[in-house]
């Protein structure tokens, strides 16, 4: 069990190609669960590979306990590290794939059997100790993979995307059994994922990179609430939170916030988290309602000034609860040129209109083309620079 | 998977294919069955016409049976009688005799038979002795129209009936007779056994170094970073593309530099580096997904251990593909072999040149040259038959996702 810190670490591939990792600094603590989510492309994996010491590291300084591990080859790091593929020994069995990091090490028979045997268990592989990989079904597979890191009982346990080739259900169970796992033995885990439930769900903190530079590392809950710029506030949550540009009214007291058709008065509540709203009043900010700031009307007690009307594009009930589809006739908000995509891989379509989806109590009905009366708790809203994606705090 | 169609016109088709496809294998392996039929055929045998695909020997009776020392002694058949005869005597003097009567008729008999009966006839403006014999109990006046030699033949079961004809008149009694001895013949007497020994050498350790060589230059090509690297690769694959006449001469002046005309190095070394096996290890190493390799690399293996425990596993499928052809190769070669073991001296001969000679030297032992073809081409179908499941299996991919 070690801390694992970087100090500026950067990675350039090519000598003059762009940096996949841009001076991350970043310290993760003993025994601690750390995810790295991004979309693709934005170095989290080659960060864990960095630590894993498969890529050389271009500048800066990585520690792994008290050692620089820079040029510490991989087998000396005393590291365990689960692949996407689970990369399986083919040719070997179950217990030999566990077994062989402890054979390479010289470990006495007696011991690797019993060791091997005592991970197997944890993981209830106990009977599938003397099949072939390809006789185990994809779950049984990354349970082998897990068991190869256990085995070692490492410093540190490093995961790359390993649950993203298991079908919906079985990575649901693989996810608490992969926490639970990591709380009993208390090692400390890297976990790479671009799945932002998981990185919400299974890390003590989360780090939240994009395009190589390191945007907020914190627990998930303040990661939700507390987004440190545009671009995690639209990357975390699903569905993703609704960003538009508005005009930015009314008094200090009581601001108001024109998008579209709309007109939103500002509970004062969002004053206090986002104090430097007021300063905006006659120029524009960018707006973030998260799809369950959206009530029905009736539903909340809240004044008429918060209530603006939408006309359904489409609706989806979900049992406890109605996803609204509906748009705004303005352009969608823009990061660094590009659509903020709501999600990875979902393209924003329109280019003239924004997509808005509220969350609201599965009781009611809602039907499409229809108008719908929500009411918005805009205590809860989020501002942010339109310049610089900075929040207005 | 193929969807059967069906229907007559689907079923006429399928009769066609399969008619063609057997015509077509029957055609290109009877000249295997050939050569197997005529290596256990004995030297009369293979020049009985018509020839027969299935090697006969003659009926024999052991001599004792008929009261005679000696090995055992040939049957025939005479066409009136299922009686068996054994030629106890091939260089007795024979009378041939033909009735006065019927001067087409022929009746050979043993040379004391017959009495002379003092009167003459003339034949053909020749004066004749007319004698007088007994066949099947009536007396037949006859002359003696010629004496010749021929066989004694006699009653198996019944020693008192006798007959005498001319040998190549009375059909032999045959059976299905392989000769085996023909195998161990060629490889004792036509010194096959010295040429198959070199043969078998040759063929193991260049078939051993190709695989250790390519194994070696497929996994740093494939998978260890250094400069220059994919353009030496380019070269080195590149000399796959010039013909091995080119290098012949060249070849043969190294070989003499190093002394080695007329030795089996000259068959093992040259041929124990292959571009084109070090080309297919490359490009099978290359396949191994390399999180495999990770790993390793993390569980704190070294490049050895990476590559004999887990790589060389892997690549069984090449390994095998490699050896058949490496093995074909080097087996067959007869060219190269032409050319340095020149000397003369059978010592440093391997099989396909002492097959060569073979055909020349003693052409009248044609089963022999066709025990020594089938001895040679044995091993080739063994290990085609053995290695050819490696071909299909493919199992480097099956531990991932």
């Amino acid at each position: 069990m070690s801390v694992v810190s970087f100090s500026s670490v950067s990675k350039q591939y090519k000598g003059d190609g762009p940096l996949a990792v841009d001076a991350l600094d970043l310290t993760i603590e003993d025994g601690e669960f750390m995810v790295l989510v991004g979309p693709s492309g934005c170095g989290k994996s080659t960060a864990l590979r960095m630590i894993a010491g498969l890529e050389e590291i271009t500048g800066g300084e990585l520690r792994i306990g008290e050692r620089v591990v820079n040029d510490v080859p991989p087998g000396d790091r005393d590291i365990a590290m689960v692949f996407q593929n689970y990369a399986l020994y083919p040719h070997m069995t179950v217990r030999a794939n566990i077994g062989f990091a402890l054979e390479v090490a010289k470990v006495p028979k007696a011991e690797i059997k019993s060791r091997t045997e005592d991970a197997a268990e944890m993981l209830g592989l106990t009977e599938y100790l003397d099949r072939l990989p390809k006789a185990l079904s994809g779950g049984q597979r990354q349970r082998v993979a897990m068991g190869r890191a256990i085995v070692r009982s490492p410093q540190v346990f490093l995961m790359d995307e390993p649950l993203s080739n298991l079908d919906a259900k079985l990575r649901v169970q693989m996810r608490s059994e992969i926490i639970h796992i990591q709380k009993r033995l208390g090692t400390t885990m890297v976990y790479v994922t671009h799945d932002q439930i998981e990185a919400m769900t299974m890390g003590h903190r989360v780090a939240v990179m994009r395009k190589g530079l390191l945007q907020q590392v914190a627990a998930p809950q303040d990661l939700y609430h507390r987004p440190a710029n545009l671009f995690v506030a639209a990357f975390i949550g699903s569905p993703a939170m609704n960003l538009v540009t508005a005009a930015v009214g009314g008094s200090a007291e009581r601001p108001t916030v024109t998008f579209a058709e709309h007109t939103l008065a500002i509970d004062h509540g969002a004053i206090e988290r986002y104090p430097k709203l007021p300063d905006r009043i006659g120029s524009t900010v960018i707006l973030g309602l998260r799809p369950e700031h959206f009530v029905m009307e009736g539903d909340a007690d809240l004044p008429d000034d918060q209530k603006l009307t939408l006309n359904v594009d489409l609706a989806e009930a979900m049992g406890a609860e109605v996803h609204i589809h509906a748009h705004l006739d303005v352009p969608p908000v823009e990061l660094d040129g590009a659509p903020v995509a709501a999600e990875e891989g979902e393209e924003e379509l329109s280019t003239s209109t924004t997509n808005i989806i509220a969350r609201v109590e599965g009781i009611h009905t809602v039907r499409e083309d229809e108008d719908v009366r929500l009411a918005v708790k805009t205590h809860l809203a989020h501002f942010f620079d339109p310049a610089t994606g900075d929040p207005l705090r | 998977m193929s969807v059967r169609r069906k229907g007559p016109r689907a079923t006429a088709v399928r009769v066609l294919t399969y008619t063609i496809l057997v015509a077509v294998a029957a055609i290109v392996v009877f000249p295997f069955v050939v050569a197997v039929a005529t290596s256990t055929k004995n030297s009369q045998d293979i020049f009985n016409y018509p020839p027969t695909l299935i090697p006969r020997e003659a009926q024999t009776v052991p001599a004792a049976d008929v009261g005679l020392e000696g090995d055992s002694i040939p049957l025939y058949a005479f066409a009136d009688t299922d009686a068996e005869f054994a030629l106890v005597d091939n260089n007795v003097s024979v009378a041939e005799f033909r009735p006065l009567d019927d001067l087409e008729r022929v009746i050979r008999l043993d040379v004391s038979s017959g009495e002379r009966t003092g009167e003459t006839v003339t034949i053909d403006g020749e004066e004749e002795d007319v004698f007088l014999i007994e066949v099947d109990g009536a007396q037949l006046e006859v002359y003696r129209s010629r004496l010749t030699s021929g066989g004694l033949f006699v009653d198996v079961a019944d020693p008192s009936d006798a007959r005498v004809d001319l040998v190549n008149l009375v059909e032999p009694l045959e059976q299905f007779g392989p000769r085996l001895e023909n195998f161990r013949e060629v490889v004792v007497e036509k010194d096959l056994g010295r040429s198959l020994t070199n043969t078998i050498l040759v063929t193991i350790i260049v078939v051993a170094g190709q695989i250790i060589t390519s194994i070696f230059g497929g996994y740093a090509f494939a998978r260890i970073d250094f400069k220059g690297r994919d353009r030496l690769f380019l070269l080195y694959l590149g000399s796959v593309m010039v013909p091995f006449v080119v290098l012949i001469i060249p070849l043969f002046q190294l070989m003499l530099q190093f002394g080695w005309l007329d030795n089996l190095a000259a068959l093992i070394i040259p041929f124990t580096f292959t571009a084109y096996g070090t080309f297919l290890m490359r490009q099978f190493f290359v396949a191994i997904p390399k999180e495999i390799e990770e790993a390793a690399l993390l569980d704190n293996a070294s490049r050895s251990t990476i590559l004999w425990k887990i790589m060389v596993p892997l690549a069984r499928p090449a390994i095998a593909t490699l050896s058949t052809f490496g093995f074909l190769y080097a087996w067959n070669s007869f060219f190269w072999p032409l050319v340095i073991i020149n000397s003369g001296n059978p010592d440093g001969r391997v099989l396909s040149l002492t097959l060569s000679t073979l055909g020349g030297r003693g052409s009248a032992d044609l089963n022999l040259v066709f025990a020594g073809a089938v001895i040679a081409m044995t091993p080739p179908i063994l290990v085609f038959l053995f290695a050819q499941r490696y071909f299909v299996e493919n199992s480097a991919s099956s531990g991932l996702k």
